[in-house]
């Protein structure tokens, strides 16, 4: 499904990636997990091009993304992206938030995107808060919608970059319960999170990575209580 | 005197707010194409729009007004031969658009640039085109946070029109000194022009204010 190869990525002088190499399987949950620095954003920004990668080759459904030829708009509505601040459009209402792209990119009428969005708000549970503008949800909320607009687009792949990091510790909860429905729909996840607990209970497969690279992975059970690097395992005491 | 003379300085002060609409307007069409030229990635539009803005900032108003209305038909002449003057509203306008356009295009890069990157990065994540983020989540955002300057553009260029008096346009001051020129009163004519830009500005202002708070409120109602 993803297929990562030797990526590299620098900012000016700086080394952020160094030689990623790892394949990701349909309908897999691989959560990234690592200290602060250690690169796993970035490389999660590289997946959909929001990062360019300074090297390395990246395929997702044997589609090419670092190739300057694809069209990487089409690639992009096949995969998701939830950020850490929401980044829900303010200006929009909860329901245009996500019914826009699927008019404006999958050319859907308004009223099949309409009806796709409410179906996406009753499963997270604010069908009633369609027509309020983002300011007056919480932050779980927030990102709740967040996720639905970009379930919206029925993407095969959904990119998760510490989605629970910018939220109040009790809103943490609501928002994990969105996330842990979705392998049950077959959705090919990548989590970038501190969320332990939600990589034991659903991730397939833990990458830990530090300095760029990739240092360890396996089952979240094998990472969790039986890590081989010390870096893994300094990490892990300070964190569990 | 000042009564007598107000009904004449009315049909000038008309002139100078057609003048700066049509101007200001001008600039903004400019302006909004300069400042998105400005920041984009192609390194030919962008180096334009920045010897544009440069150009205009960092020269007077009135130099500009003179070039385009004095200086231009001369260039023409030595080039074709043939004398070809410019219409003096044309020129006036033309270089006052010209000019507010640099204004305007840098208060729209700063609008542009006020939207959170990851506004951007959200719509173009969700398979959004680059003209499609700008046009239905940046441009929204950036009007709302460019009015106030907008605003203090129309209110400056309204005041700079009063260059045109140089060339003969007969806005609001031209007509003042033509007043004056008959009646020899120049104190309470001058001050009757001072106080109609006066009124003119702060009915402006207060105009901003109301459509700032129009799109306040909008952002929020349910």
């Amino acid at each position: 499904m993803i297929e990562v190869t030797d990526l590299y990525k620098s900012f000016g002088k700086l080394q952020v990636l160094r030689g990623i190499t790892t394949r990701i399987e349909e309908k897999e949950v691989v959560v990234v997990i690592g200290p602060s620095g250690s690169g796993k954003s970035t490389f999660l920004r590289c997946l959909n091009l929001l990062e360019v990668p300074t090297s390395g080759e990246i395929v997702i459904n044997n589609v090419s993304v670092t190739d300057p030829q694809t069209d990487i708009n089409k690639l992009r509505a096949e995969v998701g992206m939830v950020f850490q601040h929401f980044n829900l459009f303010p200006h929009k209402t909860v329901l245009e938030n996500i019914t826009l792209a699927p008019q404006k990119v999958r050319g859907l009428s308004r009223a099949e995107a309409e009806e796709r969005a409410y179906g996406l708000l009753e499963k997270i549970g604010l069908a009633e808060k369609a027509q309020v503008y983002p300011d007056s949800l919480s932050g779980g909320q927030q990102q709740r919608v967040a996720i639905a607009r970009a379930l919206a687009m029925q993407p095969r792949v959904m990119l998760f970059d510490e989605p629970t990091s910018a939220l109040d510790p009790e809103m943490v909860g609501e928002v994990l319960a969105v996330m842990k429905d979705l392998p049950k729909e077959g959705i090919t996840m990548v989590v970038v999170t501190h969320e332990m607990g939600f990589a034991r209970e659903v991730g397939d497969r833990v990458l830990f990575m530090d300095e760029g690279q990739i240092i360890e992975e396996g089952s979240p059970e094998n990472i969790f209580q039986n890590a081989q690097h010390d870096r893994t395992k300094t990490f892990l005491s300070k964190i569990l | 005197m000042f009564i007598k003379a107000l009904p004449y300085l009315f049909t000038g002060a008309v002139y100078t707010i057609w003048i700066t609409a049509i101007a200001v307007s001008l600039g903004v069409i400019i302006g909004v194409f300069m400042g998105m030229a400005r920041i984009s990635g192609n390194i030919i539009l962008r180096g334009f729009a920045r010897v544009y803005i440069d150009c205009i900032r960092g020269t007077p108003l009135l130099v500009q007004i003179l070039i385009i209305y004095i200086g231009l038909p001369n260039l023409l002449h030595i080039l074709t031969g043939n004398q070809m003057p410019i219409n003096v509203y044309v020129a006036g306008i033309a270089a006052c658009g010209l000019n507010s356009g640099a204004y305007v295009a840098e208060i729209v890069r700063a609008g542009i640039q006020s939207i959170a990157r990851g506004q951007t990065e959200a719509a173009r994540s969700l398979g959004m085109t680059q003209a499609q983020t700008m046009r239905y989540i940046i441009l929204p955002q950036a009007i709302k946070r460019v009015i106030p300057p907008l605003g203090n553009e129309f209110i400056a260029m309204l005041k700079d029109t009063s260059l045109l008096s140089v060339i003969g346009v007969e806005e609001l001051t031209r007509k003042g000194q033509l007043f004056i020129a008959v009646t020899y009163a120049p104190f309470p004519v001058y001050l009757g022009i001072l106080l109609i830009y006066l009124a003119m500005t702060l009915s402006i202002s207060q105009l901003v204010a109301y459509a700032e708070r129009r799109l306040a409120v909008s952002d929020r109602s349910n």
